[in-house]
């Protein structure tokens, strides 16, 4: 009996408890006999299982193969944004739907505030070669964190064969994506515009222009916002410079312009999420804002003053992706559940609820004329909303028209790490001046 | 030849020094050593470890460091925050001194004047800083905010004009850093006016000194201990204070506590980080090295 427990100190398959009941003393007869069996078993399995371990480890994580060897935990863990999916009585239709057909259980949680800061709380265990404790995490394009994933081989690539529905419902906007070419790594949860929401009872004459974030008309009660990636687009946008093909020399310069609309008092402060509250407040009447926000607020009767404008000069165009990050445990539970979210059904319900840009075209029929389990779903949550589905449904903020897309901006494309440095120095001193 | 000393004299060294073996003068440095211990695996060592790290070059994908021996990046980092540190020496000067000024009249009375409930009213003192500290501050910010009660009264009975506004000025920020580091600046002048003997002031009072005098004379000069370990107390957290300035401050008054959080825990920029903790923490030391030199480093363990 010693011996053993000796001999198995090593072992880590061993149950701690099962180690600290066997270093103590009192035990009949019988239990001793009990134990050391299942020390044994521990023992054999513990032989047995290292080599295997090794072999598996031998298959590319994500090849085929690997994924061929995985198994259905029924259960995923599901890292979000917060107000990003449909909600019914602190319920989520979409996801209850979900484990009801597949008896996969979600544990679902709104717990990215923004990319930086939520990248740096799994970058440890990911570094460490742990599980992150989340099998489905959503990252922006607009940010250099879901780069960082892909580059240091932190996602698991995806399993090609189980993307029935989005090989089928995709829109073409969020489908091969340049930041992820062909798919590899992602699959979009929502996109958006980051435009320019306003206060129609203080601003009465709003122009269709980026320009109304500086008039001094407004000075005191405008917001912009806190991202760096996305306040430096707005500059850029404001100096007449496309994004996506500027110099550095242009970032500057689009530096130069923010920097003065502070100094000038216009600014009343960075806001990260924050900002759609302090423009319900009233204590700014114009913001940089995300569309699917000012849409929802524009709606709902009680904010009906606030409303969205996708300036001449173009807003920006973000995706957040969702992506599976390396050693989740249930990365079968995971592909299941991004694809579930590609059935036009289950959109047309967390799309009635968001108002952001849909990923699945297709959602927009089943939003004026459901034709399963969605019906009940939208009827439900009908009074809350307190609007008909083809309000959403005809909206050209979620299903956009061609016109719309082209006006759309993209991002810089960073080509390294100097770039990103380059672009921070400018931009981060605005938000955090002395 | 020596003169044995008798036992009972009080600076006695001669029995000691006739037993004094090899292992007797280690002893001192023996007892020492728990604490000395401590001090090095909690303090040196860490502290050695973050200015190591402002020479290392630390990559924001993977958080990986490497020692490159950059000595650049600590005056570079100074130089381009010069500004928030300014608005953190100001602002948390500002702050002690308005808690300075309103906790001594408060420990003053307890002291001298709470009588037997003076526990009941120190009590009393600390109850509201039972509560979490970011909650007390949010809650201001919603008391203060532009619409909230307080304003919204002001406002609607023209006391105030329209574009009043308290949030985001550096006002509240000197104001939160007053309020949540009030019981630092309080608790050690409680102890300073505390333990003044009684006698020294029936002493005075029987030399005709008036009470003015006897204050200005004797009460305030025996507190000076106390009052500079309460200044130091509230000043060293409220200047790298970050929680009030990001809940109550605006766009202009950055402190630098706020930038070593969004250095570390956004920007990944590690080495410009501990670039300003270590200088934090060199001003630190210095009002402490400052403190033992003005009233001698005997008095620094009494307070601190």
């Amino acid at each position: 009996m010693e011996e053993l427990g000796m001999h198995n100190e090593p072992q880590s398959v061993m149950d701690p408890a099962l180690w600290r009941g066997m270093t103590q003393k009192r035990f009949t007869r019988r239990q001793t006999l009990g134990l050391s069996g299942v020390g044994l078993a521990s023992l054999i399995l513990a032989a047995c299982g290292s080599p295997s371990t090794s072999k598996s480890s031998a298959k590319v994580v994500g090849s085929s193969a690997w994924w061929q060897a995985q198994k259905l935990n029924h259960v995923v863990n599901f890292a979000n944004w917060p107000y990003y999916i449909d909600l019914l009585a602190g319920k989520h239709p979409t996801l209850e739907h979900f484990t009801s057909t597949t008896g996969i259980k979600v544990n679902y949680y709104e717990v990215i505030q923004d990319n930086a800061s939520f990248y740096q709380k799994i970058r440890p265990s990911l570094a460490a070669g742990q599980y992150s404790g989340y099998d489905i995490v959503v990252m922006t394009n607009n940010n250099p964190q879901l780069g960082y994933l892909m580059q240091l081989g932190w996602l698991i690539p995806l399993d090609h064969s189980m993307m029935k529905n989005y090989d089928k419902y995709a829109g073409p906007l969020i489908k091969s994506p340049s930041w992820d070419p062909g798919n590899k790594y992602t699959m979009a949860w929502q996109s958006g515009w980051t435009a320019v929401g306003y206060n129609n009872q203080q601003v009465k004459n709003p122009g269709t222009s980026i320009e109304i974030l500086f008039d001094k008309k407004y000075a005191g009660k405008v917001g912009m916002l806190s991202d760096p990636f996305e306040l430096g687009s707005a500059g850029l946008l404001a100096i007449g410079v496309e994004p996506a093909s500027s110099t550095e020399s242009d970032w500057a310069k689009a530096a130069t312009k923010l920097k003065q609309q502070k100094s000038d008092g216009i600014v009343a402060a960075y806001y990260d999420q924050s900002y759609i509250q302090h423009l319900k407040n009233g204590d700014i009447v114009v913001s940089m804002c995300y569309s699917g926000d000012i849409f929802q607020a524009d709606l709902n009767s009680k904010y009906k003053d606030l409303t969205l404008l996708l300036p001449d000069e173009g807003a920006m165009l973000w995706t957040d992706n969702m992506c599976i990050p390396k050693y989740a445990q249930n990365p079968l539970d995971a592909m299941t559940l991004m694809d579930y979210y590609y059935d036009p059904q289950v959109q047309s319900v967390v799309e009635y609820y968001n108002d952001y840009i849909c990923p699945v075209p297709a959602a927009k029929e089943e939003l004026l004329h459901p034709t399963g389990w969605n019906k009940a779903a939208l009827a439900s949550l009908n009074p809350s909303i307190g609007l008909p589905t083809s309000v959403t449904a005809d909206s050209n903020i979620v299903f956009p028209t061609p016109d719309r897309i082209k006006a759309s901006k993209s991002y810089y494309n960073f080509k390294d790490q100097a770039e990103i440095d380059a672009w921070n120095n400018l931009f981060l001193p605005i938000i955090q001046g002395a | 030849m020596e003169q044995p000393l008798p036992a009972h004299h009080p600076g006695g060294v001669g029995s000691p020094r006739r037993h004094r073996g090899r292992g007797k003068g280690l002893a001192p440095y023996l007892l020492s050593l728990p604490a000395g211990l401590w001090l090095l695996v909690l303090f040196v060592v860490p502290l050695f470890i973050m200015l190591s790290i402002t020479l290392k070059t630390c990559s924001p994908a993977s958080g990986a460091c490497v020692m490159t021996w950059q000595w650049g990046e600590l005056p570079h980092v100074v130089n381009q925050y010069r500004g928030q540190f300014v608005t953190s020496l100001v602002f948390a000067f500002f702050a002690t001194l308005i808690d300075l000024v309103i906790s001594f009249p408060i420990a003053y009375w307890i002291a001298f004047y709470g009588g037997r409930r003076k526990n009941f009213f120190l009590i009393m003192l600390l109850v509201p800083f039972f509560v979490s500290f970011i909650i007390r501050t949010l809650v201001w910010e919603f008391i203060l905010s532009n619409n909230g009660v307080v304003l919204s009264f002001l406002r609607g009975n023209h006391l105030v004009p329209s574009s009043f506004h308290v949030l985001g000025t550096g006002l509240a920020v000197v104001a939160g850093l007053a309020y949540n580091y009030l019981p630092f600046t309080a608790l050690p002048l409680y102890v300073a006016l505390e333990r003044i003997d009684r006698r020294v002031l029936n002493a005075a009072n029987d030399l005709y000194a008036t009470r003015r005098v006897t204050f200005m004379r004797v009460i305030l000069p025996l507190a000076i201990p106390g009052i500079f370990a309460a200044f130091l107390l509230t000043f060293i957290p409220a200047f790298g204070d970050y929680v009030n300035q990001e809940i109550l401050g605006g766009t202009s008054n950055t402190m630098i506590g706020t930038v070593i959080q969004n250095l570390f825990l956004i920007d990944s920029d590690y080495a410009g980080g501990a670039s300003l903790s270590a200088v934090l923490l060199v001003i630190s030391l210095l009002g402490i090295w400052l403190y033992a030199r003005l009233l001698g480093s005997r008095t620094i363990e009494e307070y601190l």
